[in-house]
């Protein structure tokens, strides 16, 4: 009895240090952050797993016995059910003091944790409780304190499985228990997963090694894009390396990540489950994993994260075909012939989109002339191309516009200046490093050089068109990936195959399969000797072979001189074989008239693109039309795709995005150039002629006999057309942004160049009009190609008057050419 | 107008105008997916005013002297160490060179670097290492690299939305190497809003702040009248919302907002006091100071000043060092000391910190560094027979002195070290750009490892984001 009593004594004095000490331990952790907490509560932490198994056997088993002795309190089996009772609550207590310090060293977090963790108190509580009324009536001979012993110790009982089973759950995950029971819904995969995680299960739950490869391909598809950032070759945090199957397994500085078998207990999969504001919350930075991602990880590792030798062959990321593909068309419609509508139909049906009626004259020969020319129509071509009663006069206009090869080839000067970082004015020239290939962009397109003619004499070039490969020529050191050859072969990827090397001429890419030593056997083709590799600027003291890309295209003989080398290039990849090229111009040109590609961006062909039939058929017609630009920017442009209702986005970023779909051409800003060209043509040359740096008609290479005013795609670059978007072409540029900017709106509000304009023109105005309600109705036709509505019209007499001055006329252009009805292409 | 600002205040404080304005987004950065960190850092700066000495200042003629070897006709070049006398600063055993008197006496309140050392890029280039220094990345790069300014402003925001974040002061692009400059002045991949508001004159720095020059107020007031009214009857409004459309409605309002607003009077020099005014007249420079303190008033974020570059001119001494560099020090002293007692007053600068910075430093006899020896670029005689040769005429990278005041800067700290005798290299904590970035970035809370994916490659505010703020030079 003594003992039992001392046994009591024991427990009470024992539990009331437990009730201080959570308190003390948390202070002393929280000093300790920096230096991280003491070693022995970190060890005592992590006997807590261990520890709770007592106060669960025990007082589960306690509370069975207690069954067996319901008819008889004082039987035989009452000392052993006390000692039970005042062991397992002992546990409790130890538990849950261990527990705490665990919770707060380790970082445990999230609301399983915090269940856990009151059902453990509050267990080991009524715990106290039960040994309250055990000792009212072993001690006092309170019997009828009995029943209140027997529920409270029930009630612990459970109490105590239902605390275990939380605390289970934090290690061993959620599922842990359910997962095992055939008719509980799996939570893998949940209902939205894409990914059919079944797939790579036989009947039996085993997995062959083609399926195992599939899955770790996936698995190593969602490292690649969200972990090899920070966990790579290039940057490795934490010590972590994601990318290669010994680093993965190997684990960062704090252990390994990947348990096989286990996902509850692999580091990996509690972080990307963490919500996104935990500080330990992976991915830490951009967007966290989907609900897919973190499914696949963990069905990956339960199913023992196998990582069979062959799967690192396997491309974690999409790579598009090379070879050209031309689909069959699909079946003929009613109204609709031309196969660009009958693809995009089916991708309409597929998506249920219904077509549109196409755009009023008006809107369309806007578009038009802005895509082909680069001009807005004059209200005279407007009325007529209005009164033209001809079933086929879009076509008609389309082929005349196409047919007016110096205002086509001005237009699109500006898009290829861009692409090959033609008519340059940044860094560089010091040492003559840059040669102009202006005279020759310019012919090639008045003279609608085929496509693969067109690349074949930018490959392997003439004097005239040397300057794309030959890039800039710096003075000084530049960084390995910066030499000439690697330009070259960077801009060469960039924009005639859609690709990315900027990444693989550093170190093998993160963003694609290909390789340092790939990058530099590319660059080779262009260098008159063999260059030394460098990784991240450190030379590596080899040689990498010379090589195309894809050996499918053809060998470059590593002997020949430079030139043989380009022009056994050239040669290779003209092919008709290289689809890839060919869908990389096609997707440029539609991202040029429709304001998003088929493919997005347009540099990363590899890329999915919302019609695969469309953009293949495209490329296949286009090599079968003799790599004819105009040919098929006239397919677009008559197609009843472009003349679909122009759609607008709220967020640019919307464009960017995988799951974009195609209901019409996106709404664009005017370029710089567009915007200036429309200018000099209604109210007064932008530019004075002087301003202009390559003149055609003075080369005389134009058919026509005189520029009527200085256009801006042949002016050199300043600082109003800067101000609007025209890029200083130190590298390439492939599409320019439409979204407006506080000084570009600064530059139109009080800039010079377009105020004196606007001043001359209208002085000018002035004279030959003299009303103000001619100006009025003129500036709208002319601008908008339309007449005022009524309150336009008000709100601009108000502000003119019958006779107004000119600087009110100046100050309407201003207003009118402000609107967005005028700077959109729409 | 409230003296710390941030963008949380503001957002509650101004009005749904203001506030559109602000948030205009920004040509491509709308597209850029930010990877940048979630945590949030504490700031102890608002502003930033990098007061930028063009053309290489030579570190043994200004913030830390050597031996003064006075002009002998025939004296040998190798042993001029310093062409001027040293004279004391205010703090204990730091000498400065002779003409820097007035910024002698507020070295107590900022930090001296001694050890900058600036990148090997092969061949002296100014406009190199300038790009260099501006935007922590060796040209040439595979994108458009943004300027420091253009990260502060993505980050930051303005402090004042009618204070365009980065305003560039004193540089034309008219002179030499135009384009050069431009390649760095420049918001690069961040979008151009984010690009430098130019001022390259201060004497006219209210022309870019007002209506166009011939235009009155009231006529200013009516076009723009006119422009919101044509917008609101516009057949457009039919066709729904669009990023264009709303950017541009949202622009023009911001740039109307600030062509009319009061605090575009802090571009106006002319609104000064007559005595300050002098104070601060060295030159363009010194009124760039004066617009900079000015601006920092009514809420800028970063500004710029330099002493503007021009090939063989300002501290791009080739010749006449010596003499050419009396002058320069006359155009820095007072302004730069002025515009830090000033701020100081005021209480401006516990959040404003001010950088006084050269790309590299020059010597009478290196060019590049001891060791990477580049090639010559300047012709030096053996013997000095005439002034004109006297003075540090070579391209130096391996010693340079900054100095840094304010927004959380320790103040009367020495950091680094020099070699007392020729080439005069950092023999102590020699620090690179990245560390002083990193520096600038810490004290305004901007994260070490702010990124933004471009062309799926994240790019960081400093290569890698490997730079690593130097907390010695922080309190």
């Amino acid at each position: 009895m003594i003992r039992l009593r001392l046994a009591f004594a024991s427990l009470a004095i024992f539990s009331l240090m437990a009730l201080f000490s959570p308190d003390l331990f948390a202070e002393n952790l929280q000093a300790d952050e920096d230096s991280g907490p003491f070693w022995l509560w970190k060890f005592m932490g992590r006997l807590h797993p261990l520890a709770v198994h007592f106060p669960v056997g025990l007082l589960i088993f306690a509370a069975l016995l207690e069954i067996l002795t319901l008819k008889n309190f004082q039987g035989k089996l009452r000392p052993g059910i006390t000692l039970l009772v005042l062991a397992g609550v002992a546990g409790a207590l130890v538990s849950v003091v261990l527990g705490l310090m665990l919770a707060n060293i380790e970082d445990y977090g999230g609301s399983t944790l915090d269940v856990h963790q009151w059902a453990g108190i509050v267990t080991a509580g009524l715990g106290l409780l039960v040994i309250y009324f055990l000792y009212q009536v072993v001690m006092n001979q309170h019997m009828g304190k009995i029943k209140a012993f027997r529920i409270s110790l029930f009630i612990t009982a459970f109490g105590v499985s239902i605390a275990g089973h939380f605390g289970a759950s934090l290690t061993h995950g959620e599922d842990f228990l359910t997962s095992t029971i055939p008719w509980t819904e799996s939570e893998y995969p949940p209902a939205d997963i894409n990914i059919d995680l079944t797939a790579f299960e036989g009947e039996d739950g085993s997995m062959g090694e083609e399926q195992q490869i599939k899955l770790v391909s996936q698995v190593r598809a969602v490292f690649a894009h969200n972990c090899y950032k920070c966990h790579s070759e290039v940057k490795t945090k934490g010590e972590l390396r994601l990318d290669t199957k010994e680093f993965a397994f190997e684990g960062g500085e704090s252990g390994p990540v990947i348990v096989p078998g286990r996902p509850g207990k692999s580091e990996i999969v509690r972080r990307i489950n963490l919500p996104k504001d935990h500080k330990e919350s992976m991915p830490s930075k951009g967007k966290v994993l989907s609900s897919e991602e973190i499914a696949l990880i963990s069905f990956w590792i339960e199913k023992g994260a196998s990582w069979p030798d062959g799967a690192e062959d396997v491309s974690v990321y999409r790579v598009a075909e090379l070879a050209p593909r031309k689909p069959n068309t699909p079946a003929s419609e009613a109204g609709l012939n031309q196969p660009i509508d009958l693809w995009v139909n089916d991708y309409f049906e597929e998506n249920e989109i219904s077509w549109k009626e196409s755009v009023d004259d008006r809107t369309y020969l806007k578009r038009l002339y802005l895509d082909i020319i680069g001009l807005i129509p004059s209200p005279e071509e407007l009325r007529e191309f209005q009164n033209d009663t001809r079933m086929d006069k879009r076509a008609i206009w389309a082929k005349k516009l196409l047919d007016q090869n110096d205002d086509y080839a001005t237009h699109w000067l500006t898009f290829w200046n861009d692409a090959l970082r033609n008519d340059y004015t940044g860094t560089g020239y010091i040492t003559k490093g840059r040669f102009a290939i202006t005279d020759w962009l310019y012919t090639s397109l008045r003279d609608n050089k085929p496509y693969d003619q067109f690349v074949k004499e930018l490959l392997n070039p003439t004097e005239k068109s040397k300057g794309f490969i030959e890039g800039i020529r710096w003075r000084g050191d530049v960084n390995a990936s910066q030499v000439t050859e690697m330009q070259a072969a960077q801009n060469v990827g960039q924009v005639i195959l859609g690709l990315n090397l900027k990444c693989a001429s550093c170190h093998d890419s993160f963003i694609s399969d290909w390789k340092l030593e790939e990058a530099y056997a590319f660059a080779n083709i262009f260098a008159d000797t063999t260059l030394e590799v460098s990784r991240c600027e450190k030379p590596l003291g080899k040689k990498a072979g010379t090589k195309i890309l894809w050996e499918e295209l053809g060998e470059i003989d590593s002997t020949a001189n430079r030139s043989e080398k380009l022009e056994q290039l050239s040669e290779y990849l003209v092919q008709p074989a290289n689809g890839r090229m060919y869908r990389t111009i096609v997707n440029r040109v539609w991202n040029q008239m429709m304001g998003r590609g088929i493919v997005e961006p347009v540099d990363e062909m590899d890329n999915l693109p919302w019609s695969q039939d469309l953009l293949d058929w495209l490329a296949s017609d286009f090599a079968e039309n003799e790599y004819d630009l105009k040919n098929l920017i006239y397919n677009i442009a008559i197609s009843k795709a472009y003349q679909q209702p122009s759609v607008g986005v709220e967020n640019p970023q919307e464009l960017m995005e995988d799951n974009f779909v195609f209901e019409g051409a996106v709404k664009r800003r005017l370029t710089a150039e567009q915007f200036s060209d429309a200018v000099s043509q209604v109210i007064y040359p932008l530019f004075d002629k002087e301003a202009v740096k390559y003149d055609p008609y003075e080369l005389a290479v134009s058919e026509e006999k005189e520029m009527e005013f200085a256009r801006a795609s042949l002016v050199a670059n300043n600082e109003f057309l800067k101000a609007l978007g025209r890029p200083n072409r130190e590298v390439v540029s492939t599409s320019r942004d439409s979204q407006a900017s506080l000084l570009q709106a600064l530059e139109l509000t009080n800039g010079t160049t377009l105020n004196e304009a606007l001043a001359q023109g209208a002085a000018r105005w002035k004279e030959k009009y003299q009303d103000g309600d001619i100006i009025i109705h003129e500036t709208f036709r002319s601008l908008l190609g339309r007449e005022p509505y009524q309150n336009e019209f008000n709100v601009a007499m108000e502000a003119l008057g019958e006779n107004p001055e000119p600087e009110k006329i100046q100050d309407f252009f201003w207003a009118v050419l402000l609107l967005p009805e005028f700077q959109l292409i729409y | 107008m409230n003296t710390c600002w941030n963008r949380r205040d503001f957002l509650k404080k101004t009005s749904a105008a203001a506030i559109a304005a602000m948030s205009a987004g920004a040509p491509l950065s709308g597209m850029l997916s930010s990877c940048s960190s979630r945590e949030e850092m504490p700031s102890t700066a608002d502003s930033v005013i990098l007061l930028y000495m063009a053309g290489g200042m030579a570190h043994t003629e200004t913030f830390d002297p050597k031996k003064y070897t006075p002009f002998r006709k025939g004296m040998e070049s190798n042993e001029v160490l310093s062409t001027f006398k040293s004279i004391p600063t205010v703090l204990d055993g730091i000498n400065f060179s002779e003409g820097l008197e007035k910024i002698g006496q507020v070295m107590d309140r900022g930090t001296l670097i001694r050890s900058y050392v600036a990148a090997d890029l092969g061949h002296i280039l100014h406009t190199r290492h300038q790009y260099h220094w501006h935007t922590c990345y060796e040209p040439p790069q595979s994108v458009n690299v943004p300027h420091i300014g253009s990260w502060i402003a993505k980050e930051k925001g303005p402090v004042n939305p009618v204070i365009p974040p980065f305003i560039n002061i004193g540089q034309r692009f008219t002179v030499g190497e135009g384009e050069e400059l431009k390649a760095f002045h420049s918001a690069g991949f961040l979008g151009s809003e984010y690009g430098p508001f130019l001022i390259p004159d201060p004497t006219s720095g209210l022309d870019s702040v007002r209506p166009p020059v011939g235009m009155s107020n009231s006529r200013f007031e009516a076009r723009n009248q006119l422009y919101e009214k044509l917008v609101q009857e516009s057949a457009m409004g039919e066709f729904g919302s669009d990023f264009q459309k709303e950017s541009l409605k949202r622009s023009m309002e911001q740039a109307y907002i600030l062509l009319n607003s009061p605090e575009a009077k802090a571009f106006d020099l002319s609104q000064e006091p007559k005595e300050k005014y002098d104070q601060y007249n060295t030159g363009k420079f010194g009124l760039g100071c004066l617009m900079a303190k000015r601006l920092v008033d009514q809420g800028a974020r970063f500004i710029s000043v330099t002493s503007e570059y021009e090939p063989f001119v300002g501290w791009d001494t080739h010749e006449n060092g010596h003499t050419r560099l009396k002058d320069m020090k006359k155009l820095i002293d007072a302004p730069i000391a002025q515009l830090i007692k000033d701020l100081d007053e005021s209480g401006r600068l516990d959040r404003t910190m001010i950088i006084v910075a050269s790309e590299f430093s020059r010597d009478m006899l290196t060019e590049g560094r001891p060791g990477a020896k580049v090639k010559d670029q300047v012709e030096v005689p053996d013997n000095i027979e005439d002034m004109k040769n006297y003075g540090m005429h070579r391209h130096f990278t391996d010693g340079c002195s900054i100095l840094m005041f304010g927004g959380g800067i320790k103040r009367g700290h020495v950091y680094g070290k020099t070699a007392d005798e020729r080439p005069c290299k950092s023999i102590e904590k020699p620090i690179k750009i990245d560390s002083i970035h990193q520096t600038i970035y810490h004290a305004l809370g901007i994260h070490p490892e702010t990124n933004y994916e471009i062309e799926k490659r994240p790019f960081y505010t400093t290569p890698d984001g490997h730079g690593k703020a130097e907390l010695e030079l922080l309190v």
